[in-house]
């Protein structure tokens, strides 16, 4: 047999030698592992916030934004308190003094 | 239970029902990926992965395709995207070798051997895996599963969203980059002899 036809022969044997290939089986106890990493994502999940939580830059920015809410939230009411006041006084007079317009209508109908 | 009822019961977050399909299909999964990935630990991780990524997107599963064809289809891409990062994993490696510049010899890996190959091919065998590393993906894909998973044409033109003429096309192009690949290695080896 000359060369090139051994070659050609070692050819066609690489080639057959996974035609009668039985499946490679997958290790024992897969269901278990998968079960154990699907947990273990979970967990993780809630421990990368934790630790992103607990980190001194982020911890700190936190607390700084809550005392900046509170103090914006004090200041604004205060405000709004203001307004609100003025309005009341205002309602409160009109109601005195009866500055409510009235029309020929008003005095045709009688019931409320 | 027939698949329909499985896979339904799947989508309600039925555990037993998960059981089933990772018993049923297990051996095809990870079948699949080793003879993409050629290393047992990576097929173990990629047959994990692909079964937490079934239970997860399982609702998304509408039924126009065959369930066997979207598992397949799943496993080839999470093999091949465990390829790329384990690539650029080496070439980052290489480069930190460089500027490291310690006498530390790169580890190679070893000729892969098919559990499922008959003892007196193996070496032919082992050759042939070899030689499909070095040619093109798609090319590696269609012959995979056709040869090593006995999928028809058809089958592997569903599973890779392809045409049938493509899939013959990619086969016999994979066969001759093949034989190309393992004439230059056996020349070699013969004339060293």
């Amino acid at each position: 047999m000359n060369k090139k036809e051994q070659i050609s022969k070692l050819i066609d044997e690489a080639l057959a030698s996974v035609e009668s290939l039985s499946r490679a089986e997958a290790k024992p106890f897969l269901l278990t592992r998968i079960q154990a990493r699907m947990t273990k994502e979970t967990e993780s999940v809630w421990e990368k916030a934790g630790w992103f939580i607990t980190r001194p830059a982020v911890a700190f920015s936190g607390l700084c934004m809550i005392i900046l809410i509170n103090l914006a939230v004090i200041v604004f009411k205060g405000t709004t308190d203001t307004a609100g006041s003025t309005e009341q006084v205002a309602q409160s007079s009109t109601d005195e003094f009866s500055y409510t317009v009235a029309t020929i209508y008003d005095t045709e109908n009688t019931q409320p | 239970m027939n698949q329909p009822e499985l896979i339904v019961q799947l989508q309600q977050g039925d555990e037993s029902a998960f059981k089933k399909l990772v018993d049923e299909w297990q051996d095809m999964v990870y079948n699949t990926a080793l003879s993409i990935v050629q290393d047992e630990d990576d097929a173990d991780d990629i047959t994990q992965d692909v079964f937490i990524q079934v239970y997860q997107s399982v609702s998304s599963f509408k039924g126009e395709s065959k369930f066997s064809t979207w598992l397949y289809r799943i496993t080839v891409n999470r093999a091949l995207d465990h390829e790329k990062k384990k690539k650029t994993k080496k070439r980052f490696a290489f480069v930190q070798s460089i500027f490291r510049n310690n006498d530390e010899e790169q580890v190679q890996p070893a000729e892969f051997n098919h559990p499922g190959v008959q003892l007196e091919k193996k070496e032919s065998a082992a050759e042939l895996f070899n030689a499909l590393k070095r040619i093109p993906d798609k090319q590696r894909i269609a012959f995979t599963l056709h040869k090593l998973e006995g999928q028809s044409y058809q089958e592997v033109a569903e599973i890779m969203n392809t045409s049938l003429y493509a899939v013959e096309s990619l086969i016999a192009r994979s066969k001759t980059n093949l034989k190309k690949i393992l004439s230059g290695y056996y020349e070699k080896n013969i004339s060293e002899q």
